[in-house]
């Protein structure tokens, strides 16, 4: 204790002579009130019992000296301000950096058996109540601030001197799906701690690390041989100087590690069948026992499938529900435990629970490419109208047109015309692509053929399915330049008259596609008069169309995931804005509001801000598409994140990294001692006035 | 509350004279208060209809003409009361003895010690308007009133007068007695008594703080054949000083006189005092009661003519 304002040496002549004055005062004899009454002699008879307690009335005398000596002291204490030694000490400001992934949410404690009805601390509740006893212990003038590092980094309590908004912070706080996004919780807290004195930082975490987080604690705890003992730890490079003098500290709150996970779950349709879906489950047990569970699906609500399923440690089994109708579109499924395993044996909830949805089944987009003379080849196509969208273009309408740049298939049969330069980019279908020089097509020829023979076909290709090109006649036709790699459709004479190239971008797949060359001019042939022709272009517009991706993988959660809106089926040219709404539980109706966002879309991408798991609707604001609505699966799906074992062990903690027990709280709260003191004056003086000195006259 | 007044130490109140001016006795007997005798002067007389005036059959033996007893013949007695037949037939002088009618006289007395002065004099105004009052109906009954003021050293009488138009000469005296010194009523009675030459109905207004000659004078009033009737008059802070609110260490002085004694108010001490104070009044009154004398108790909040007309219906105290 030390006294921060007046010196015991001015106070104690002052207790002396205050003292010395109240002794005095009480030295004196004490003049009564006089009060004249009309019965004296009724009074002394009632007051002659009291007679008795003089020896009472003289030592209450004594204790009312005794408590005006107390009072002056007490006066005398409060001048003097004191203080406790810990509230001396020099400043310190610590920075709590919380994990809140998903497995904190892991339950705390031993494995050992116990009561399994027992409800268990969770992870994060042991962590709450270590940053609540390091808040509760801080100093007057010590200051402290909270980080809240889930799949995206938050600050529940900013830094402050006054615990009550840290606590209120930390009350809120809750585990979030994914993993903790350590590197950037670190940093920030060694950013807020730079230049403050006594800066420290305490890692609260289960230890259930990724590769990032276990590197960013490493680093954060990492002390050089040449640094004393507790002195501050270094910093990365590209951190400012002044943030090097940043103590790290780390707390583990560790538990069972028993953890089964969905660790994906998707739909797609069949490439044939497209009425038709198939699911995929893929179920992890990340413990270290074997376990019994059962994975159940759902479609909107209707159970579709039930796999109970027997589980190794550490075993991963990938199950798929086949031939399930379309009609339903959203999927849920859900893992409990199988006969002989309780509840916790599945570790956290969030991770038994995944989301999908089924592609949606837009139009297959063609555009014809003709000068109009083909009227056999366009009524071929007008036949699939029911499944594709046909837009027709004429060689002076191809510069610049959009439907070139946003169609699945281009089929060009320009006749003798030339073809347009560049070629539209996606897959193409070319009708005789050589016969005028200096062709842009990548297909080129190699040599003209007179009155050639389809002699040979690639039987069993689903291009020529139910084809025969036996007879057909030719009048003229080119001999087309194969590479290694094409599929040669039809000979002529061993001659290749048609073919099939698949190409490969330049630099990354953006360029891919696959084109399929004709060496003949449909009007130069009796072909469309057969039945070979509708099949043959039926073949092609199903060959593309089954070519295509079908399957719909779910987003993981996260602050920020960039989405392009082309994969789930919006237009991107014109887009500039989406609006997110969800997550949207399977139960909730179609009329209950959502949590809505609106989300910028640039040059096609827009950055998903999906912290839980769910269905999302994504919803066009402008554009082409503005009001069309789509929907999305977000899950957690990340081993990583249902991994509950400890890394701390792994990652050699120094001694001096590792926490040891809480600190024990201060017993007097902040704010000066001396204003406590002056409350027990006042409580003193008002009992004494209470039980003795009662002045109230009339 | 100003019974609880501060003072200063000071010797023993001593007889001082009155003060009309100090707004005591001067204000009492005002018209309004002669509108309330009158009234209560009619409600009086509406009560004893029938009765006839000043025909009050004292306990004297004399010449009255209803038989009351024999004694024996003594020298001296007039031979025209002897009973003839009773010596002719039994052979014994006795002497009949005949009731005699007479006025019974009403004696008013106040008791004007200092205790009967503390809250301002409100117990002593009160007394003098209860005097007033029955000297008042008294008068209208053409019955004799006389009215004493006593205390230890005070000991003035106003003689007995008849008739409605003395009722000033009432007033007038109680305004001019002096008043003060202790309270003794033992010695104002024993007093009181040797004056009256006839005995009668007597009226003692007083709050009887007298540890020990409370009920004496009483008695010995009765014991010289008078019918005295006790008022006590109180002050309710004095009845219930609890309620005062008065705490802490006081000295408490006797108004009429003693040395002071140092105590600590405190509430068990004021409600030990409030219960003493009704044990020394049930104990008056019970005395009294015991021995047929009518008792009354006035406190000085409540309207004086009520307490009149109380006395009157439940005491008969007028007849």
């Amino acid at each position: 204790m030390n006294l921060a304002g007046w010196t015991l040496a001015e106070l104690l002549p002052l207790f002396a002579g205050g003292s010395l004055a109240i002794t005095a005062m009480y030295l004196l004899r004490m003049r009564r009130r006089q009060l004249q009454v009309p019965f004296a002699a009724l009074w002394r008879q009632v007051t002659r019992e009291s007679d008795t307690r003089k020896l009472w009335r003289k030592l209450r005398r004594v204790l009312s000296w005794l408590l005006q000596i107390a009072l002056l002291a007490l006066l005398c204490l409060a001048l003097g301000d004191p203080r406790p030694e810990s509230w001396l000490r020099e400043p310190s400001t610590l920075a709590i950096v919380i994990d809140r992934s998903a497995s904190m949410a892991g339950a705390a404690g031993d494995a050992s058996p116990g009561d399994p009805t027992a409800t268990r601390p969770s992870r994060l509740d042991l962590a709450r109540l270590r940053a609540r006893a390091e808040l509760l212990a801080l100093g007057p003038v010590d200051r402290a601030l909270v980080i809240a590092a889930g799949n995206e980094v938050s600050v529940p309590g900013p830094l402050s001197r006054d615990p009550e908004p840290l606590l209120r912070g930390l009350d809120g706080l809750a585990a979030q799906p994914g993993e903790a996004d350590l590197t950037r919780a670190l940093a920030l807290a060694r950013s807020a701690l730079a230049g403050q004195p006594g800066a420290r930082i305490l890692v609260l975490t289960d230890g259930a690390l990724d590769d990032a987080g276990a590197a960013a604690l490493a680093a954060c705890t990492a002390v050089p041989e040449d640094m004393p003992e507790g002195a501050a730890a270094p910093v990365p490079g590209d951190l400012p100087e002044e943030t090097s003098a940043v103590r790290c500290q780390v707390a583990g709150f560790p538990g069972p590690t028993d953890s089964v996970a969905i660790t994906a779950f998707a739909a797609r349709r069949y490439p044939e069948d497209r009425e038709h879906i198939e699911v995929l489950a893929e179920v992890w047990n990340l413990g270290d026992v074997a376990v019994e569970v059962v994975l159940d699906v759902a479609a909107d609500g209707l159970s579709v499938g039930r796999l109970p399923l027997s589980l190794g440690p550490g075993e991963r089994r990938t199950e798929v529900l086949r031939d399930l109708d379309a009609a339903r579109t959203r999927l849920v499924a859900q893992l409990s435990p199988g006969p002989g395993s309780t509840a916790a044996a599945l570790g956290p909830d969030r991770d038994d629970r995944a989301f999908a949805i089924v592609p949606p089944l837009r139009p297959f987009r063609v555009v014809l490419l003709t000068d109009g003379t083909d009227l056999f080849l366009e009524a071929a196509l007008l036949t699939l109208q029911d499944h594709i969208q046909l837009t027709g273009i004429g060689p002076a309408q191809v510069a610049g047109n959009p439907a070139l740049a946003e169609a699945d298939l281009v089929v060009i049969d320009l006749g003798a015309a030339p073809l347009p330069s560049p070629l539209p980019p996606g897959d193409l279908v070319i009708f005789d692509p050589a016969r005028l020089p200096d062709s842009p097509s990548p297909v080129q020829g190699a040599g003209e053929l007179a009155r050639p023979f389809l002699t040979e076909q690639a039987l069993g290709h689903p291009l020529l399915d139910g084809v025969v090109f036996k007879d057909v006649n030719l009048a003229r036709g080119t001999r087309l330049a194969a590479e290694p790699g094409d599929q040669v459709l039809v000979r002529s004479l061993g001659e290749p008259i048609a073919l099939l190239r698949r190409q490969t971008g330049q630099d990354d797949a953006s360029g891919a596609r696959t084109i399929v060359a004709f060496g003949f001019d449909p009007r130069q042939t009796d072909l469309p008069l057969r039945t070979a022709f509708p099949n043959l272009v039926a073949n092609l517009v199903t060959f593309f169309e089954q070519s295509r991706p079908g399957f719909v993988a779910s987003v993981a959660v996260g602050a920020a995931r960039p989405l392009a809106v082309a994969e789930l089926g919006l237009v991107a040219e014109g887009l500039g804005a989406v609006e997110v709404a969800g997550p949207e539980p399977e139960d909730l109706a179609l009329t209950d509001a959502l949590p809505i966002a609106r989300v910028p879309v640039d040059r096609g991408i827009f950055r998903l801000r999906a912290r839980e798991p769910g269905i999302y609707r994504v919803r066009a604001l402008d554009g082409p598409n503005a009001g069309a609505e789509v929907l999305l699966a977000v899950n957690q799906a990340s081993a990583a994140a249902s991994d509950l074992h400890d890394r701390l062990a792994d990652l050699a903690l120094p001694p001096a990294a590792v926490a040891g027990e809480p600190p024990t709280p201060l017993p007097v709260g902040e704010g000066p001692l001396w204003t406590l003191i002056l409350l027990a004056v006042v409580a003193l003086v008002t009992l004494e006035w209470a039980t003795y000195h009662r002045r109230v006259t009339v | 509350m100003a019974w609880w007044k501060r003072s200063a130490p000071e010797p023993a109140p001593a007889t001082r004279p009155p003060s009309p001016q100090a707004g005591e006795a001067g204000d009492v007997f005002d018209d309004a208060f002669l509108a309330r005798l009158e009234l209560l002067q009619v409600v009086a007389r509406r009560l004893f209809r029938g009765r006839q005036r000043a025909e009050r059959k004292t306990r004297k033996v004399g010449s009255g003409l209803e038989f009351a007893d024999h004694r024996e013949y003594s020298p001296g007695d007039d031979i025209r009361n002897l009973d003839w037949n009773v010596l002719m037939r039994l052979g014994q002088s006795l002497i009949r003895l005949y009731e005699e009618d007479e006025d019974l006289p009403i004696r008013v007395a106040i008791d004007v010690s200092a205790s009967m002065q503390t809250s301002g004099g409100g117990k002593l105004r009160y007394a003098q308007q209860i005097a007033a009052a029955l000297s008042y109906v008294g008068l209208a009954n053409l019955d004799r009133v006389g009215l004493t003021c006593m205390s230890r050293k005070v000991h003035t009488s106003l003689p007995a007068v008849r008739g409605k138009g003395r009722i000033f000469r009432v007033f007038e005296f109680l305004r001019q007695a002096p008043r003060g010194g202790a309270t003794d009523l033992r010695a104002a009675c024993s007093r009181l008594a040797a004056e009256s030459v006839q005995p009668g109905l007597t009226i003692v207004l007083s709050d009887f703080y007298d540890m020990d000659g409370a009920f004496d004078g009483l008695n010995l009033l009765r014991f010289r054949k008078h019918e005295p009737i006790a008022i006590q008059v109180l002050d309710p802070v004095e009845v219930h000083p609890e309620t005062s609110g008065l705490r802490g260490d006081v000295s408490l002085l006797d108004c009429e006189g003693g040395e002071p004694r140092d105590v600590t108010l405190s509430p068990a001490t004021l409600r030990a005092y409030a219960e003493a104070h009704e044990r020394f009044c049930q104990t008056l009154a019970s005395n009294c009661r015991a021995r047929g004398i009518p008792y009354f108790r006035a406190e000085i909040d409540q309207p004086f003519d009520a307490l009149v007309l109380r006395m009157f219906r439940l005491g008969g105290l007028l007849r």
